[in-house]
């Protein structure tokens, strides 16, 4: 027997969610869902057990990660309850529940604490710079090495068991039976949706984005394994230095573009921005921009002059890789293609 | 301004719009020794109910309503009827003092000569779509509106006519006059009556509907014409390919309750007729399956349920669910999206024609007509209603009156009642007058 609870909008509408109570439950959103199908009949049913506040079946769904958000759903609403948006929140939400540290939620519903954890870091960075003098021969190895543990880390101390607990309570819990084997057999699809997240050229008019977006991931990945294991501001390789500066203006030219279009306001996607929309940009885009502008300075011999810039990188980095990657937006990529993987299991399973 | 060419006339009331509200209010004020003017835009007196096929939930023939009633109006001693004509200018001069600039538009048709013989629309050459059959067929630009129309004469439509000569040189008695030039009339009037009706949603601004893009997605007022007596086809085709067909869809809600076309209300009367017309389809086509989209149905009128009912005895399918797009086969089928809402899955069906049941939007204009008052409207555009439980009639200037779907979406029963009370309203009003 469920039980309604008719205050867990409230608690939603902290992650974003702008209006689910004015759905009249005409199902106009799901048959416009270009990515809707008879096995995952989505919004409407989101917005339904929403509003009733069914926050097991919330968790155990995982319909909102098949979401691309292309707003065809907010824009032809009749009750302009913005079901787009709703599924915008459940994935903050879920992220969220699934953030067994529960920082996510914490950094989601309070900006106040997000600036806190921002700022920390960057005073913690600095302590470390002053401490060593600036000296920029001792740092930049530290700074290396950082990125090293904290990939290590982050993924096995908080990633690893999250992506465990979504399995928890999307798979084990609702009782799906599936083998070994068909956990293997899915693989391809893990692999598959992570690097070119292809569903979302399902969406009607996502073409382009989709391109962007594909660009912007390879962008990432490689020039975090040209960073971390090419060592890209100690290398004198020519190729991997010039890989390097190919791989952060990509990223600084995408996320230029998604500030922009998030500004203008013209696309349904980019109409409602969270403070962790604009962290996420924004802090990709410095990412891409500092790293480039650094080995510019190396290369130019102008960096053991200007050792701030170094600094402004480190601290970008440092936020990036301890707050938005296990905690923020980033996580998206990760859940969202473990749902996709876990849905197909579904599938093979029935 | 040419000051001369303005005739003054003299009247009780003026009534605006010659639909069934506005000719029920005229009758009944001629009834009762009232002086009345009925101006009326289009060609006929009859509104919308003219040519309609028949009434929910009686299934009396519409125009066996209308058309008694139309002949009363238009022979009626205390009516005078202007068709083609608007008010321009309506000014409130005093109580029971009002000056109406009333224009008539040239018809280039002597009207109180022509016969209806027709041979006039044989002669011209210009074929265009017809807008009192919602564009199934053609018309000529010499024509009579429609075979029911009230008065029965023909007229010429300037605009596509290419002053061949053709119908002056086969017109038995001479009545076609090119020579006709608009006339404007100072009313002198003690009251008025709003009775301006509705407008359809026009279904283009939901592209994802294809209507005119897919053939046989035809509006529920083209519908309206296929099942009506005086019907073009004398039966029901697919406007597509002419086939007869057999598996019809209706989609409820074209255009009322949505927000995102800016029509958020209810307009009352498309679950009923679109339940009204399922069921003769079902006796014009008794093959056919009918399924009927709905997010809710709202039978709410007297014997509306058990004519409801009735639709689902008879073998009509309700699916719960709007439909969010539509698709063309190449065979001119319609693939139709929506969300099986009990099974809380997305779903897809095949139907041969599609309905579009559309909504009603307010007749704007009337507010401008009034020049020295304000007629206040009410946050939906229609016109507002002062005293809505006491005195409905009544709108924001005193002794001007509001009947029928003016003043909001409603059925032809309730339109006729409305008609009714505004009489009576403007009665007392006029009554006033004489008691001062």
């Amino acid at each position: 027997m469920a039980r309604i609870n008719p205050d867990f909008t409230e608690e939603l509408r902290d992650y974003g969610a702008f209006d689910p109570n004015a759905c009249y439950n005409c199902g106009n959103c799901t048959a416009v869902c270009t990515l809707s199908d008879e096995d995952n009949s989505f919004p409407r049913t989101m917005v339904r057990v929403s509003v009733l506040g069914l926050e097991d079946e919330i968790k155990s769904s995982l319909d909102p990660w098949l979401c691309y958000y292309c707003g065809e759903c907010s824009t032809t609403c009749p009750r302009e309850a913005d079901p787009g948006e709703l599924m915008m929140s459940l994935r903050r939400y879920l992220i969220a529940k699934y953030d067994w540290t529960g920082l996510s939620g914490l950094l989601y519903k309070s900006l106040t604490a997000s600036i806190i954890a921002f700022l920390g870091l960057a005073a913690l960075v600095i302590w470390f710079g002053y401490s060593e003098s600036f000296n920029l021969e001792v740092i930049m190895p530290q700074g290396h090495l950082f990125e090293m543990l904290a990939i290590g880390s982050v993924f096995t101390i908080i990633l690893l068991p999250n992506i465990i607990h979504m399995w928890w309570l999307s798979m084990y819990k609702p009782g799906v039976k599936a083998s070994i084997g068909l956990y293997f057999k899915a693989l391809g699809d893990l692999i598959v949706h992570m690097f070119t997240q292809k569903r979302t050229l399902g969406c009607d008019d996502n073409q382009f984005r989709w391109f962007e977006h594909f660009i912007l991931v390879l962008g990432y990945l490689s020039l975090l394994f040209t960073t971390v294991f090419l060592n890209w501001f100690e290398t004198h390789n020519l190729f991997i230095i010039i890989l390097g500066y190919v791989e952060s203006a990509i990223i600084f030219v995408v996320t230029f573009d998604f500030v922009k279009s998030r500004i203008q306001k013209n696309k349904e996607i980019s109409k409602h921005s969270q403070p962790s929309d604009w962290l996420f940009v924004i802090w990709l885009l410095l990412m891409g921009l500092t790293a480039f502008i650094v080995r510019l300075f190396i290369d130019l011999d102008v960096l053991e002059n200007n050792s701030w810039m170094y600094f402004v990188h480190l601290i970008v980095l440092v936020q990036w890789s301890l707050i938005i990657v296990p905690f923020g937006k980033w996580s998206h990529f990760l859940y969202r293609s473990f749902a996709m993987y876990f849905q197909k299991i579904k599938e093979l399973a029935v | 301004m040419m000051q001369e060419n303005i005739k003054t006339l003299e009247y009780d009331v003026l009534v605006v719009g010659g639909g069934i509200a506005g000719g029920e209010s005229a009758l009944n004020l001629a009834n009762l020794g009232y002086k009345v003017l009925l101006v009326e835009k289009e060609l006929s007196i009859g509104g919308k109910m003219i040519l309609l096929s028949k009434v929910f939930p009686t299934l009396d023939c519409a125009a066996c309503i209308t058309t008694p009633k139309v002949s009363e109006i238009a022979r009626h001693p205390n009516i005078t009827v202007f068709t083609g004509a608007e008010p321009l200018k309506i000014s409130k001069k005093g109580e029971h003092k009002f000056d109406a600039l009333v224009l008539q538009k040239p018809r280039y048709v002597d009207v109180d000569a022509c016969t209806g013989c027709q041979l006039c629309e044989e002669a011209c050459p210009v074929s265009v779509s017809d807008e009192y059959q919602y564009g199934l067929v053609g018309r000529k630009a010499a024509y009579i509106p429609f075979s029911i129309a009230s008065p029965r004469a023909a007229a010429i439509d300037i605009e596509s006519c290419i002053l061949c000569g053709a119908c002056e040189k086969v017109c038995p008695p001479n009545c076609i006059d090119f020579t006709q030039t608009e006339i404007k009339y100072l009313v002198k009037i003690k009251s008025v009556i709003t009775a301006t009706g509705f407008k359809l949603f026009d279904p283009l601004k939901i592209p994802r509907y294809g209507y005119e893009k897919y053939k046989n997605v035809i509006t529920s007022m083209q519908m309206e014409r296929e099942l009506a007596p005086t019907r073009p086809f004398n039966t029901v085709l697919r406007p597509g390919d002419g086939k007869m067909p057999d598996n019809i869809a209706y989609v409820l809600c074209t255009g009322s309750r949505d927000k995102s076309v800016g029509n958020p209300i209810c307009s009352q009367i498309c679950c009923m007729y679109s339940i009204k017309q399922a069921q003769l389809l079902m006796g014009a086509l008794p093959m056919a399956d009918v399924t009927i989209y709905y997010l809710h149905i709202r039978a709410f009128g007297k014997g509306f349920n058990e004519f409801y009912g009735q639709a689902q005895d008879m073998g009509v399918e309700f699916m719960k669910g709007k439909v969010g797009k539509i698709t063309e086969k190449e065979n001119g089928n319609l693939i139709l999206r929506y969300e099986d809402i009990e099974a809380g899955v997305v779903k897809e069906a095949e139907h041969d024609m599609v309905v579009l049941s559309v909504g009603i939007l307010p007749n704007l204009g009337m507010e401008e007509v009034f020049d020295n008052e304000r007629l206040k409207l009410d946050p939906f555009n229609f016109i507002d209603q002062a005293d809505i439980l006491a005195s409905p009639a009544k709108t924001s200037i005193e002794g001007v009156f509001v009947s029928g779907t003016a003043s909001g979406p409603m059925d032809i029963p309730d339109s006729i009642l409305s008609g009714g009370a505004a009489s009576a309203e403007a009665t007392s009003y006029l009554r006033k007058e004489n008691t001062i």
